[in-house]
């Protein structure tokens, strides 16, 4: 047997004190951006059923939930993301609140095998839920939000690609393909596979503006002009209506002086089950995954017996820190910002001392091994602490 | 790491397919050179262009990709296939085209389906598991290999195999014919899915010029 007494398991780390003091001032960043938003942060715990998550046709997909037992058998998840447990909050504890529900959270998300962002099997994600409205506005001020918040985060390249997988949905059902040849689209579109996709569109006859319109969601030079081509290429009022809100979404967002971060993708099709309307994936240099990910999903609280039409979206942490770190940005040292040793014949004065300095912001950390000016000083400079002073035996600070 | 907004790496399975993917970007009016300088780097960089190539083992392309260590890469689609990454995948460059196929003897011809608990050996594990089991329904046991696969079934280690078949000439001179093609298999270039966000316009201006030598030279992309 291997003896593992001195690691930790696969996908998850240790926070060093730079990396944590770096993590903890993201975490407050985004807490402020919530907040000044009107969300109010909720803690859900790190266990559910795992009914929670197999409900319907599953919300999370099972091999990647962490599973235990309670003491009575029945199965438990650990948190797989924040949307869900917040659905079920606001069905259950949260059914007598008026919509709309501004609810926000940070906290660590839990995927075996590394099927979490950027491969990791716990990360934290922070992220806001905008329950109830049906609305552009709702969807424009969600993606408004994820971008001010990976701002806020450090994040200064930033691009956010803005799909519509209701206008997938609607095609698919004006085509009238059998649910065989509808069944490998979404994942050769997502991949931008436009051979596989010319070769099912002409196995299954597809007209030429559907053809058209399949393969220009799967080209990946997707600007605004490709909303103008796409429009004429279907006849379904559905579709129409899905391309009509993205429009009104990317509308919303340029009269915000938002539209610099922001491009169209229609080819974002994962998670069909879920997603219900606008999709989006928020990108950096430095890591080659998304570092942001939301969308309009109108079902899933439905799924726990209320019907609340949601948007909403996350941002992984921990991918952006690794991205900030691979773009040059070094968290700075963490630390106390003064030493402060004393001679032990006037302690109690000291102590107030220390107290005043404390009071007045200054993160002190106060010597416990009766060392000398000399003694501290030489600690100070091996530990980076510029300001080190010393109380000695006439109460004199120095 | 999509680091260097001003560096595109692309990523070259090692081989033949690295050969043919410089050949093309050449007259593509990509300067090369710098990849062709035979010495043993894996990393090979042309700092003036902004472009960056590395070699890496086929099977490990589209992971580097995947990860944005690079930002495109160029392999076989049976690589993609039994890898399973999350990637784009823009281009059929044409080259290397073969099939991945079932092979057994050739008794076994239009009675596959008729044999139970099949054992396939491959290197292929997960692209046998996924033909058998979510295309044909059909539970099977898969030994994997590593070379050399056509011996399974001369010797009893198998019922049939799972492999890429370029001529066919390997199977018929050990006594096995091909029963079912699963997929056919070719270079690809596959693009990670945040430098595709991120690097836009350079990855989208290679596409194009890539495209337009293929066109030129009669590939369908």
């Amino acid at each position: 047997m291997g003896d593992w007494r001195f690691h930790t398991p696969d996908g998850v780390q240790d926070g060093l004190p730079d990396d944590c003091a770096r993590k903890r001032a993201i975490e407050s960043a985004l807490r402020a951006v919530f907040a000044a938003r009107g969300y109010l942060e909720v803690e859900t715990p790190g266990l559910e059923f795992y009914d929670v998550y197999a409900t319907g046709r599953g919300l999370a997909p099972q091999e990647a939930l962490f599973k235990l037992f309670d003491s009575q058998g029945r199965i438990l998840a650990l948190r797989y993301d924040g949307t869900v447990p917040v659905a079920r909050l606001a069905a259950t504890l949260m059914k007598d609140e008026e919509p709309p529900l501004r609810i926000s959270y940070v906290g660590g998300m839990y995927r075996s095998a590394g099927a979490g962002g950027g491969k990791q099997s716990e990360f934290t994600q922070a992220g806001v839920e905008l329950m109830g409205p049906r609305t552009a506005e709702a969807d424009a001020e969600v993606i408004a939000t994820a971008i001010a918040a990976a701002r806020a985060a450090g994040v200064e390249s930033l691009q956010v690609a803005v799909g519509q997988v209701e206008f997938f949905k609607a095609l698919l059902e004006e085509w009238g393909l059998s649910e065989e040849d509808a069944e490998p689209l979404p994942g050769l579109i997502d991949a931008k596979e436009t051979l596989a996709l010319e070769e099912i569109a002409d196995r299954t006859g597809l007209p030429a503006a559907a053809r058209e319109a399949l393969l220009l969601m799967a080209s990946f030079e997707g600007t605004f002009d490709t909303l103008d081509r796409m429009e004429a290429l279907t006849r379904s009022p559905r579709a129409l209506a899905a391309l009509r809100n993205l429009r009104d979404v990317l509308r919303l967002l340029e009269e915000d002086g938002l539209l610099r971060y922001v491009s169209v993708d229609l080819g974002m099709l994962q998670s069909l089950d879920y997603y219900t309307g606008i999709i989006f994936k928020g990108f950096t240099y430095g890591i080659g995954f998304p570092v942001l990910s939301g969308g309009r999903y109108d079902n899933v609280v439905a799924e726990f017996g209320r019907a609340l039409p949601s948007t909403g979206f996350s941002l992984g942490v921990n991918l952006v820190m690794a991205a900030l770190r691979r773009q040059g940005s070094v968290p700075p040292k963490a630390g106390p910002d003064t030493l402060f040793g004393y001679d032990p014949s006037v302690r109690a004065r000291a102590m107030a001392f220390v107290a005043q300095e404390r009071a007045g912001g200054r993160a002190v950390a106060v010597d416990v091994q009766r060392r000398s000016a000399p003694e501290l000083r030489a600690e100070g400079a091996r530990r980076g602490v510029a300001r080190v002073l010393y109380m000695d035996a006439e109460g004199t600070v120095r | 790491m999509v680091t260097g907004k001003d560096t595109l790496t692309i990523a070259l399975s090692k081989g033949r397919l690295a050969e043919q993917t410089l050949d093309l970007l050449q007259a593509a009016g990509y300067d090369t050179s710098c990849a062709r300088s035979g010495s043993r780097k894996l990393i090979l960089e042309d700092e003036k262009a902004g472009l960056r190539f590395i070699l890496a083992k086929p099977a490990d392309v589209p992971t580097y990709v995947e990860y944005g260590a690079a930002d495109i890469g160029v392999v076989g689609k049976d690589t993609l296939l039994e890898e399973g990454r999350r990637l784009y995948e823009v281009l059929n460059l044409g080259f290397g085209a073969c099939r991945m196929c079932v092979a057994g003897p050739a008794w076994m011809a239009g009675k596959l389906d008729g044999i139970p608990n099949k054992r396939v050996a491959t290197k292929y594990p997960r692209i046998a598991r996924e033909y058998f089991e979510l295309k044909k329904r059909e539970s099977v046991e898969i030994i994997k290999l590593n070379g050399s696969v056509e011996l399974a079934p001369l010797v009893g280690l198998s019922e049939v195999i799972v492999d890429i078949v370029e001529s066919g000439r390997t199977l018929r001179e050990n006594g096995l014919e091909v029963l079912e093609t699963i997929a056919d298999v070719s270079a690809r270039m596959v693009v990670n899915r945040v430098s595709l966000k991120m690097k836009s316009e350079r990855i989208g201006a290679l596409v194009a010029a890539v495209r337009a030598e293929m066109a030129r030279t009669g590939v369908k992309g």
